[in-house]
């Protein structure tokens, strides 16, 4: 089933957008689309899967907006307790103002936001209509590429905490970005939409300027060298301003020793243009200025199209992507926000369920149940009690805990682990095909144009300035050069839209020479909030199943929170219901005492456990009944992927977990896998292949890989949930993509062989042209000619077989 | 015939004031986003009420001459 993603845009909980063709069998919900299973409520006739959905659309509908919902189906986005989310109250702060304030001047306020979770028309048309909800909002305005938000409200009457809670409200709520300045990929910038601009108006205008002399109409001296003053203002510009790029590249080139692609089409430039000026003013002929002004608009297009990039996407990260902003200290009996980076040893630290656990700290209150997947690899939540030692950058899921610092954050051992990962950039370099064509393209065309002076020079030497220029005219690799960004961009374009998203071109063709696989287990072979629940015992009727949830929804353990998502069905009220930390919950339910937790809470025997498992027992009426195991699930489709690429490259698996399992493991039969991977292990291992001399292809999620994937020659980062916790990296990709890795691998490579295909066609052009060359007979207006034919040839050639083969290959 | 000299002189004075507008809404940024604007212009335009109440709610407290 092929997944389709309009933009890289995220819902409240962070989690991808995709437009899936999904099979309704099952209710959805009128606001946000997902099946209304637990929390089904009908109201004005429309069903919505929960309260939250219900409530957006009261207001939008109170309000009068729920064209929200006639310009797409389903648009809405779903309230789910955001990862990162700082209170509001925090937007009050200075160093937050900063941030988003851009303007503020007698009650009016300018803000600019960064809502990642905009992904159609219709978030579109809400975000602009804003003011028809609160009175006292302006007007807003979108930037979809970007992902921003600006709006202009009455801050004396509406405050920017309130702002925030209102966008929240309505599933738009702003996300903090991290480090300000390291921001933005500045992808096509200005100057290139202007030269594009002039590009084609010297083109047009030139061709007309051209057509009377290529129709026999040369009539009167005076339009004629009318035109051809007007010709050669116009290739002013070209030369001076449209070709500067080139230029620069082949004379850095030459200077580094190097021959790259610009080298033959700065020589072909110069060609061009020189020889047309002597035609004009010696009046031997019209010049071929118009081929000059048509060589430049295809490059440029070229290049244009090559520069896509995803804006609000960020493949560099520096540590403080990562980390909250602000942090909530206790200050005798009150709590006050303050920046991580102040914090100081000895401050005493609240951290809530779900909240990144900022530096090195003691614990000091509560019951901790530290995720450190990201950090580490281990898949489990670990259990901490008070007094011992927490690591910056775990995850608690649990209640409210206290802690106590004992390292501020420039010491703490998160800051040194990255400070190692960032050290191992030897990465070895790839050389690009283009540069390999470049260099035996040169020098084919120096030596061609030797032998045809070195033959006129004997028959006629009058001929041997014409016919050398014409070759280095005709030689001029105009397809050849547009055949990689075209090829390539398209490429990227058509990954994108199934999940992956790279950072530039480049990345294609480094695909293109894998040969060796690795991937991270935890958060990317197994998805970070799903598991998989398999009940030990004799089977449970579903009124037991109703006993079970109800006690385990009183429960604040991460597992509880786990068997009631999974097990389906309706709960009831308990009573006397009492938590035993770390042991389990025990409670009445229609009168009957149930007891869920661990193996002695429950009156059993431990059995042979095996790790990366969880067990919960459950004992019903005093009778022990069996027991639930709980891990990650594997993604779906993973392990036929794994196998699929294991028909063709090689593969391994690398992870911080002690054991895999089984069904994972076997799909790694016959390549490598290697456990209890610290992050320095992993790079080292990416180390070793390529000194073997193998190109390897990285994919990982946490910050555990972060080496690895710097160190390999493609890094794929895999996020599910909120952008800023994934590692700097080559290509970002979907969650629900990662089965999909054959398929774009098979993408790449074929990118490469069409890039080759088209070279040949490009070459047979310029055989042709050479031909015409050497033997004296380029006209300008067979130039004129062959040069977009040529162009339009090749780009229309790549990207119909890009197209063609990455449907084929959906297909399949 | 000499009039072609005048045609060509006037229309491409015309192509290089589009050429001139073009690079002008190049630089004021209207190609940075280009899927807004499309959806944009298939909502309808209701008149902002917010905005004229702005203007009569600024002179008032002016006069009061108090920064809330």
């Amino acid at each position: 089933m092929l997944l389709t993603i309009v933009s890289p845009a995220r819902d409240a909980s962070g989690q991808f957008r995709a437009m899936k063709v999904k099979e309704v069998t099952t209710v959805t919900c009128y606001h946000c689309g997902d099946p209304c299973v637990e929390d089904h409520r009908t109201h004005d006739n429309k069903d919505f899967c929960c309260q939250g959905c219900e409530v957006v659309y009261d207001l939008l509908s109170e309000s009068g907006l729920c064209d929200y919902y006639s310009l797409e189906k389903q648009p809405g986005v779903k309230q789910r307790n955001t990862v990162d989310e700082q209170r509001t109250e925090l937007f009050d702060l200075p160093e937050v103002r900063e941030r988003i304030v851009e303007f503020s001047e007698e009650g009016i306020t300018r803000a600019r936001f960064h809502v990642p979770q905009m992904h159609c028309s219709s978030c579109i048309w809400l975000l602009e209509n804003l003011h028809r909800i609160e009175p006292a909002i302006l007007r807003s305005r979108v930037s979809f590429t970007d992902k921003e938000l600006v709006i202009t409200f009455r801050e004396d009457r509406f405050s920017l905490p309130h702002l925030v809670k209102l966008m929240r409200r309505i599933g738009y709520g702003p996300q903090l970005t991290a480090a300000p300045g390291s921001g933005k990929a500045p992808g096509v910038s200005h100057i290139m939409y202007i030269r594009l601009g002039v590009a084609g108006f010297i083109f047009g205008n030139t061709m007309m300027f051209s057509f009377p002399e290529y129709l026999g109409a040369g009539t009167e001296a005076g339009l004629k060298t009318g035109l051809q003053w007007l010709t050669i203002l116009f290739s002013l510009p070209v030369v001076f301003f449209l070709s500067t790029d080139f230029f620069t590249s082949a004379w850095a080139g030459i200077r580094s020793r190097q021959v790259n692609i610009d080298q033959p089409i700065a020589l072909g430039i110069v060609a061009l243009w020189t020889r047309s000026l002597w035609e004009v003013f010696t009046g031997i002929g019209p010049g071929y200025f118009d081929s000059l002004a048509g060589l430049l608009f295809f490059l440029l297009i070229g290049r244009w199209y090559q520069t896509h990039t995803y804006r609000a996407l960020r493949f560099d990260r520096a540590l403080e992507d990562f980390l909250p902003l602000i942090v909530l200290r206790k200050n005798g009996a009150a709590e006050e926000p303050v920046k991580v980076a102040d914090l100081k040893p000895g401050d005493r630290i609240i951290i809530r369920d779900q909240e990144l656990v900022p530096v090195d700290v003691i614990l000091r209150d509560g019951v901790g149940h530290i995720d450190n997947s990201f950090i580490t690899g281990e898949p489990l939540a670990t259990r901490k009690s008070v007094g011992e030692t927490i690591r910056a950058g775990g995850r608690q899921r649990g209640a409210v805990i206290e802690l106590e610092v004992l390292r501020s954050f420039a010491d703490s051992r998160l800051k040194k682990l990255w400070a190692e990962q960032s050290r191992t950039l030897d990465r070895p370099v790839m050389p690009r095909l283009i540069d390999s064509v470049a260099r035996r393209f040169t020098i084919a065309v120096l030596l061609i144009s030797l032998g045809a002076a070195l033959f006129w020079w004997g028959k006629d030497p009058a001929q041997v300035w014409p016919v050398v220029t014409a070759v280095l005219i005709v030689a001029c690799p105009c397809a050849l050069a547009l055949s990689m960004p075209f090829a390539y961009g398209h490429t990227i374009r058509l990954m994108g839209k199934r999940g992956l998203f790279l950072r530039d071109a480049e990345v294609v063709e480094r695909m293109a020479h894998i040969d060796t696989v690795i991937l991270d287990k935890t958060g990317t072979l197994t998805a970070r909030e799903a598991h998989e629940v398999q009940w030990h015992g004799a089977p449970l009727a579903a009124e037991d199943r109703t006993l079970v949830r109800s006690i385990a929804r009183s429960s604040t353990h991460p597992l509880s929170a786990v068997l009631v998502h999974e097990l389906k069905g309706g709960s009831v009220d308990a009573i006397e219901v009492e938590e035993v930390a770390g042991q389990g919950i025990q409670g009445t339910v229609q009168r009957t005492r149930v007891r869920v937790g661990s193996a002695a809470f429950c009156g059993h025997v431990e059995e042979h456990r095996t790790n990366g498992e969880a067990h919960v027992h459950i004992t019903i009426g005093g009778l022990h009944r069996g027991h639930f195991s709980i891990r990650k699930r594997a993604r779906q489709g993973i392990v036929d992927a794994v196998a699929q690429l294991g028909r063709r490259l090689r593969i391994g698996l690398l992870t911080g977990d002690a054991q895999v399992d089984a069904d994972l493991a076997e799909a790694f039969v016959g390549g490598s896998m290697r456990t209890r991977c610290s992050p320095t292990d992993k790079a080292q291992f990416v180390r070793d292949e390529q000194a073997q001399g193998h190109r390897v292809l990285m994919v990982g999620d946490g910050l555990n890989d972060a080496g690895a994937l710097a160190q390999s020659d493609v890094g794929i980062t895999v996020t599910e949930t909120s952008a800023a916790l994934t590692p700097a990296s080559d290509a970002i990709m979907d969650a629900d993509a990662v089965a999909h890795l054959p398929h774009f691998l098979r993408m790449a490579r074929s990118a490469r062989r069409i890039v080759i295909a088209s070279l040949c066609i490009s070459l047979s052009y310029n055989i042709t042209g050479v031909s015409f060359a050497v033997s004296g007979q380029l006209t300008p207006l067979i130039a004129a000619i062959l040069m977009p034919l040529s162009s339009v040839t090749v780009v229309g050639f790549v990207t119909l077989a890009v197209t063609l083969v990455a449907r084929r290959a959906d297909h399949s | 015939m000499s009039v072609i000299f005048l045609l060509i002189a006037a229309s491409t004075l015309v192509a290089a004031v589009f050429l001139a507008a073009f690079v002008l809404a190049v630089r004021r940024g209207q190609y940075d986003d280009d899927r807004s604007p499309a959806v944009r212009m298939l909502s309808d335009d209701r008149p902002h009420t917010n905005a004229t109440s702005l203007t009569s709610d600024l002179a008032p407290q002016k006069e009061r001459g108090a920064i809330q």
